[in-house]
């Protein structure tokens, strides 16, 4: 069981991590961020910025608009199957349904993974130039594993599953709409989930790192009890969160590709 | 009638149903901010987002759908009809659609008093038709010219984004203001509105003519899938 896992992640992964678009649309994104942050921006610190606070902040920066790609990427990924006619020759496979899902899922996840971390760690490398501090790379793949990877996590299970039921364009109108909704629209404007623990953005984390309040996290709102103080804590119960809502697609999917294939 | 019902089909019922689900996502947004107590000016601003901020968004992804994913592109190639036409026929498919339910929501809004925008019904089409046309247009664009779904969905997602995100910048930059997709929910009718939508029109038209052109040699789209 665990092999058969295993050799799923490590085709899916190698499959994604060759896609092109992904990397196009990752570098792309990531020049964007880093040419118009504005002066507000982590590159416009003051020397003497912690290196947590210099990382974090570049997280939660590449954590608005790479999870976007990332959720483009991913969302014909089971659909495609079925239209390639992949499914088929899947489901005569051994493998149960529910490992070939979350082989698919945590070898998709690896493979955004890779260039949400080399994005980081080549900011850092930049950062480092004329900050000096060797910690910011450290600093880099513990922003990355707390702010990029949870929401990036989250946004794979949805953007795997969903268009199953959705269609991907379908998917991919909501998923734009719901990612400003959900994550950057003030609260205060709308009742939305922006600044509460199941903001994929990693709003909490960003803050846990920064020191203070990064984007929304804890502003009052509509669901307030999901709206604490933020802190390490907090910042722990959102990856938590976000962990356990990204299981609940999942938890679905393998009846949905039965269902698909077999119809 | 019955080409354009066989078109319809061909652009797929996701396509066609993006605008008429986004309009449904706008109302629930609506209906939740009334009953959390929101001003109404509010409500109406999230009614009036329906049709400038979430139809265009809606009708340039179906637009990247349609020109991404048809599996009998090498038999339609092989046809006498040209391809530019065939596809032009599936934009409009879904454009009408985006516009046609765009004109209703409109007039609703009217009819109940929830109308936020210009008085005049010429200006008020412009509302949503120039958006549509911009975001539609650079869509399609990018679709052509990146050949990968990936790609062109993600810069449309980026745009709309990134104009949501920093639209008091956007709206007060002298350079940036005629390009904002949402001058009428982000700011109202005020000055420099008739500029902005000529501009975001003008842009539509440059991307669809340019995407045409780039379709005189329509075997640039045979290999996006595996892009």
């Amino acid at each position: 069981m665990r092999s058969r896992f295993a050799a799923v992640c490590r085709y899916e992964f190698r499959m994604q991590v060759r896609k092109r678009s992904l990397w196009v649309s990752t570098v792309g994104l990531a020049v964007l961020i880093a040419v118009a942050q504005g002066d507000r921006g982590p590159r416009h610190l003051p020397a003497g910025t912690s290196a947590a606070e210099v990382m974090g902040s570049w997280a939660l920066l590449f954590s608005m608009l790479l999870p976007i790609g990332f959720g483009m990427v991913l969302a014909d990924r089971l659909v495609r199957d079925h239209r390639i006619g992949a499914a088929s020759l899947l489901a005569s496979l051994p493998t149960r349904p529910g490992a070939l899902v979350a082989g698919k899922y945590a070898g998709s996840v690896a493979a955004t993974a890779v260039p949400g971390l080399l994005v980081l760690l080549v900011t850092a490398a930049g950062e480092f130039a004329h900050r000096g501090d060797l910690t910011l790379f450290g600093w880099a793949v513990a922003a990355f594993a707390v702010v990029l990877l949870p929401g990036l996590a989250f946004v794979a299970a949805f953007a795997l599953v969903c268009p199953l039921v959705v269609s991907a364009p379908l998917f991919r109108v909501l998923f734009a709409g719901y990612w400003f909704w959900g994550n950057m629209l003030g609260p205060a404007y709308l009742p939305s989930l922006t600044g509460t623990l199941l903001t994929p953005i990693g709003d909490y984390p960003a803050s846990w790192l920064m020191g203070e309040k990064a984007l929304y996290a804890g502003d009052s709102g509509w669901l307030s009890f999901l709206r604490p103080e933020p802190g390490g804590g907090a910042a722990l119960l959102s990856v938590v969160l976000l962990a356990v809502l990204a299981s609940l697609p999942l938890a679905f999917a393998g009846p949905l590709i039965a269902r698909r294939t077999s119809s | 009638m019955s080409l354009w019902r066989y078109e319809a089909r061909r652009a797929g019922w996701p396509a066609c149903l993006a605008a008429p689900a986004s309009l449904l996502a706008a109302l629930a947004l609506a209906a939740a901010s009334a009953g959390f107590g929101a001003s109404p000016p509010s409500v109406h601003g999230v009614l009036l987002s329906g049709v400038e901020a979430l139809v265009p968004l809606a009708a340039a992804m179906a637009a990247v759908t349609v020109v991404s994913v048809d599996r009998c592109r090498e038999l339609q190639l092989a046809l006498p009809a040209g391809y530019s036409v065939t596809l032009g026929r599936r934009l409009g498919v879904v454009a009408g659609i985006g516009a046609a339910l765009s004109v209703l929501f409109s007039a609703a809004l009217r009819l109940t008093g929830s109308w936020t925008g210009p008085e005049s019904a010429l200006a008020s089409a412009l509302v949503w038709a120039s958006p549509l046309l911009g975001l539609t247009g650079l869509a399609l664009l990018v679709a052509v010219l990146g050949r990968s779904v990936v790609l062109a969905t993600t810069t449309v997602a980026v745009v709309w984004l990134c104009q949501q995100l920093f639209a008091s910048a956007l709206a007060a930059g002298v350079w940036s203001r005629p390009f904002f997709l949402f001058m009428t929910s982000r700011v109202g009718v005020a000055d420099g509105w008739g500029t902005n939508r000529a501009v975001l029109a003008a842009c539509g038209v440059l991307f669809i003519t340019t995407a045409l052109l780039l379709l005189r040699r329509p075997e640039r789209l045979l290999t996006e899938e595996e892009v």
